[in-house]
Protein backbone atom coordinates (compact mmCIF):
# COMPACT_ATOMS: atom_id res chain seq x y z
CA UNK A 1 0.00 0.00 0.00
CA UNK A 2 2.59 2.51 -0.98
CA UNK A 3 -0.27 5.71 -1.44
CA UNK A 4 -0.91 5.44 1.83
CA UNK A 5 3.21 6.57 2.79
CA UNK A 6 4.42 10.03 3.56
CA UNK A 7 6.58 10.77 0.95
CA UNK A 8 5.87 12.73 -2.20
CA UNK A 9 7.95 12.55 -4.77
CA UNK A 10 4.43 12.17 -7.76
CA UNK A 11 5.05 13.79 -11.21
CA UNK A 12 1.48 14.31 -10.81
CA UNK A 13 0.05 18.04 -10.19
CA UNK A 14 -3.29 18.35 -9.70
CA UNK A 15 -5.79 17.42 -7.45
CA UNK A 16 -7.51 15.39 -10.00
CA UNK A 17 -4.36 13.24 -11.44
CA UNK A 18 -3.80 12.09 -7.63
CA UNK A 19 -7.28 11.08 -7.86
CA UNK A 20 -6.75 9.26 -11.17
CA UNK A 21 -3.26 8.24 -10.42
CA UNK A 22 -5.17 6.58 -6.94
CA UNK A 23 -8.11 5.27 -8.76
CA UNK A 24 -5.59 3.14 -11.34
CA UNK A 25 -3.67 1.82 -8.24
CA UNK A 26 -6.61 0.27 -6.24
CA UNK A 27 -7.89 -1.45 -9.13
CA UNK A 28 -4.75 -2.66 -10.29
CA UNK A 29 -4.02 -4.40 -6.48
CA UNK A 30 -7.74 -5.12 -7.07
CA UNK A 31 -7.44 -7.09 -9.96
CA UNK A 32 -4.29 -8.43 -9.01
CA UNK A 33 -5.68 -9.89 -5.70
CA UNK A 34 -8.35 -11.43 -7.42
CA UNK A 35 -6.13 -13.16 -9.85
CA UNK A 36 -3.96 -14.12 -7.32
CA UNK A 37 -6.64 -16.26 -5.46
CA UNK A 38 -7.76 -17.93 -8.68
CA UNK A 39 -4.24 -19.01 -9.19
CA UNK A 40 -4.37 -20.43 -5.67
CA UNK A 41 -8.03 -22.08 -5.98
CA UNK A 42 -7.01 -23.46 -9.46
CA UNK A 43 -3.66 -25.00 -8.01
CA UNK A 44 -5.10 -26.77 -5.04
CA UNK A 45 -8.50 -28.18 -6.80
CA UNK A 46 -6.35 -29.10 -9.93
CA UNK A 47 -3.29 -30.72 -8.63
CA UNK A 48 -6.15 -32.48 -6.47
CA UNK A 49 -7.55 -33.66 -9.53
CA UNK A 50 -4.90 -34.38 -11.97
CA UNK A 51 -2.15 -35.46 -9.56
CA UNK A 52 -3.41 -38.26 -7.64
CA UNK A 53 -0.06 -39.92 -6.59
CA UNK A 54 3.30 -37.71 -7.60
CA UNK A 55 5.76 -39.13 -9.36
CA UNK A 56 9.12 -38.11 -10.26
CA UNK A 57 7.96 -35.98 -13.42
CA UNK A 58 4.73 -34.76 -14.37
CA UNK A 59 3.41 -36.76 -17.14
CA UNK A 60 2.31 -35.56 -20.19
CA UNK A 61 -1.30 -36.76 -19.24
CA UNK A 62 -1.47 -35.00 -16.13
CA UNK A 63 -0.13 -31.88 -18.02
CA UNK A 64 -2.99 -32.62 -20.32
CA UNK A 65 -5.03 -33.05 -17.38
CA UNK A 66 -3.85 -29.83 -16.00
CA UNK A 67 -4.88 -27.91 -19.07
CA UNK A 68 -8.33 -28.55 -19.22
CA UNK A 69 -8.74 -28.05 -15.61
CA UNK A 70 -7.70 -24.75 -15.54
CA UNK A 71 -10.00 -24.02 -18.48
CA UNK A 72 -13.05 -25.57 -16.44
CA UNK A 73 -12.42 -24.60 -13.26
CA UNK A 74 -12.30 -20.77 -14.80
CA UNK A 75 -15.56 -21.51 -16.77
CA UNK A 76 -17.45 -22.39 -13.98
CA UNK A 77 -15.63 -19.65 -11.93
CA UNK A 78 -18.35 -17.63 -14.50
CA UNK A 79 -20.89 -19.69 -13.86
CA UNK A 80 -20.55 -19.22 -9.84
CA UNK A 81 -20.19 -15.32 -10.33
CA UNK A 82 -23.22 -14.65 -12.81
CA UNK A 83 -25.49 -16.87 -10.23
CA UNK A 84 -23.85 -15.86 -6.56
CA UNK A 85 -24.66 -11.89 -8.42
CA UNK A 86 -27.97 -12.54 -9.74
CA UNK A 87 -29.57 -14.37 -6.55
CA UNK A 88 -27.82 -11.23 -4.08
CA UNK A 89 -29.72 -9.25 -6.80
CA UNK A 90 -33.32 -10.79 -6.54
CA UNK A 91 -32.38 -11.55 -2.73
CA UNK A 92 -32.20 -7.47 -2.39
CA UNK A 93 -34.90 -6.37 -4.30
CA UNK A 94 -36.88 -8.37 -2.18
CA UNK A 95 -35.87 -7.08 1.21
CA UNK A 96 -36.46 -3.79 -0.44
CA UNK A 97 -32.75 -2.58 -0.94
CA UNK A 98 -31.27 -0.75 -4.21
CA UNK A 99 -29.66 -3.90 -6.37
CA UNK A 100 -28.07 -1.30 -8.48
CA UNK A 101 -24.74 -1.51 -7.77
CA UNK A 102 -24.65 -5.33 -7.31
CA UNK A 103 -26.36 -5.59 -10.74
CA UNK A 104 -23.65 -3.01 -12.43
CA UNK A 105 -21.06 -5.53 -11.45
CA UNK A 106 -22.16 -7.63 -14.43
CA UNK A 107 -19.74 -10.41 -15.93
CA UNK A 108 -16.96 -12.39 -13.71
CA UNK A 109 -13.33 -11.87 -14.83
CA UNK B 1 6.34 -6.26 -7.86
CA UNK B 2 7.59 -2.61 -9.22
CA UNK B 3 7.51 -0.07 -6.93
CA UNK B 4 4.54 2.22 -7.35
CA UNK B 5 4.31 6.05 -7.83
CA UNK B 6 3.92 7.84 -4.36
CA UNK B 7 0.61 9.99 -4.38
CA UNK B 8 0.42 13.31 -2.74
CA UNK B 9 -3.03 13.16 -0.73
CA UNK B 10 -2.67 16.40 0.51
CA UNK B 11 -3.20 17.64 -3.42
CA UNK B 12 -6.59 16.43 -3.18
CA UNK B 13 -9.83 18.98 -3.38
CA UNK B 14 -12.69 17.84 -1.43
CA UNK B 15 -15.27 17.11 -4.20
CA UNK B 16 -12.18 14.81 -5.25
CA UNK B 17 -12.10 13.18 -1.77
CA UNK B 18 -15.78 12.55 -1.73
CA UNK B 19 -15.47 10.55 -4.73
CA UNK B 20 -12.78 8.42 -3.82
CA UNK B 21 -14.70 7.94 -1.23
CA UNK B 22 -17.34 6.31 -3.21
CA UNK B 23 -14.78 4.42 -5.66
CA UNK B 24 -13.21 3.11 -2.32
CA UNK B 25 -16.71 1.84 -0.92
CA UNK B 26 -17.25 0.24 -4.56
CA UNK B 27 -14.06 -1.31 -4.85
CA UNK B 28 -14.42 -2.84 -1.82
CA UNK B 29 -17.90 -4.19 -2.13
CA UNK B 30 -16.17 -5.34 -5.38
CA UNK B 31 -13.71 -7.49 -3.50
CA UNK B 32 -15.89 -8.89 -1.15
CA UNK B 33 -18.18 -10.41 -3.91
CA UNK B 34 -15.47 -11.89 -5.18
CA UNK B 35 -14.04 -13.43 -2.54
CA UNK B 36 -17.46 -14.83 -1.89
CA UNK B 37 -17.45 -15.94 -5.56
CA UNK B 38 -13.75 -17.42 -4.97
CA UNK B 39 -15.22 -19.49 -1.70
CA UNK B 40 -18.55 -20.71 -3.15
CA UNK B 41 -16.30 -21.86 -6.78
CA UNK B 42 -14.08 -24.04 -4.32
CA UNK B 43 -17.24 -25.56 -2.50
CA UNK B 44 -19.37 -26.05 -5.48
CA UNK B 45 -16.33 -27.24 -7.97
CA UNK B 46 -15.26 -30.27 -4.98
CA UNK B 47 -19.19 -31.09 -4.88
CA UNK B 48 -19.52 -30.63 -8.69
CA UNK B 49 -16.69 -32.10 -10.85
CA UNK B 50 -16.08 -35.17 -9.37
CA UNK B 51 -15.00 -37.85 -12.30
CA UNK B 52 -11.96 -37.53 -13.93
CA UNK B 53 -11.07 -34.61 -16.10
CA UNK B 54 -11.20 -35.40 -19.53
CA UNK B 55 -12.47 -32.36 -21.31
CA UNK B 56 -11.84 -28.56 -21.44
CA UNK B 57 -15.45 -27.68 -21.09
CA UNK B 58 -18.06 -28.44 -17.80
CA UNK B 59 -20.77 -31.20 -18.98
CA UNK B 60 -24.10 -30.09 -18.63
CA UNK B 61 -24.55 -31.72 -15.70
CA UNK B 62 -21.75 -29.83 -14.37
CA UNK B 63 -22.93 -26.74 -15.33
CA UNK B 64 -26.32 -27.54 -13.77
CA UNK B 65 -24.92 -28.68 -10.44
CA UNK B 66 -23.04 -25.50 -10.37
CA UNK B 67 -26.00 -23.21 -10.22
CA UNK B 68 -27.62 -24.87 -8.23
CA UNK B 69 -24.58 -25.34 -6.06
CA UNK B 70 -25.20 -21.47 -5.62
CA UNK B 71 -28.57 -21.40 -5.32
CA UNK B 72 -28.55 -24.07 -2.46
CA UNK B 73 -25.90 -22.66 -0.46
CA UNK B 74 -27.98 -19.38 -0.99
CA UNK B 75 -30.87 -20.71 0.46
CA UNK B 76 -28.94 -22.52 3.44
CA UNK B 77 -27.73 -19.30 4.90
CA UNK B 78 -31.17 -17.55 4.33
CA UNK B 79 -32.49 -20.58 6.37
CA UNK B 80 -29.65 -20.38 8.84
CA UNK B 81 -30.36 -16.95 9.37
CA UNK B 82 -34.19 -17.24 9.51
CA UNK B 83 -33.71 -20.01 12.29
CA UNK B 84 -31.27 -17.59 14.08
CA UNK B 85 -33.76 -14.99 14.15
CA UNK B 86 -36.34 -17.61 15.66
CA UNK B 87 -34.08 -18.30 18.26
CA UNK B 88 -33.47 -14.73 18.99
CA UNK B 89 -37.14 -14.58 19.88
Amino acid sequence: MSFLGGSSSSSSSSSSDVKANLVQQLQQESAMANARMLINKVNENCFQACVPTPGSSMSAQENTCLSSCMDKYISMWNITSRTYINRIGVESKRMGGDASVVASMGSGL
Amino acid sequence: MDPQTQVDLSKLNEADKKELNVVLANEAQKSNIQQMVHQLNDVCWKKCVTSKISSNTLSKTEEACAQNCVDRWMDTQIGILKHLEEMRQ
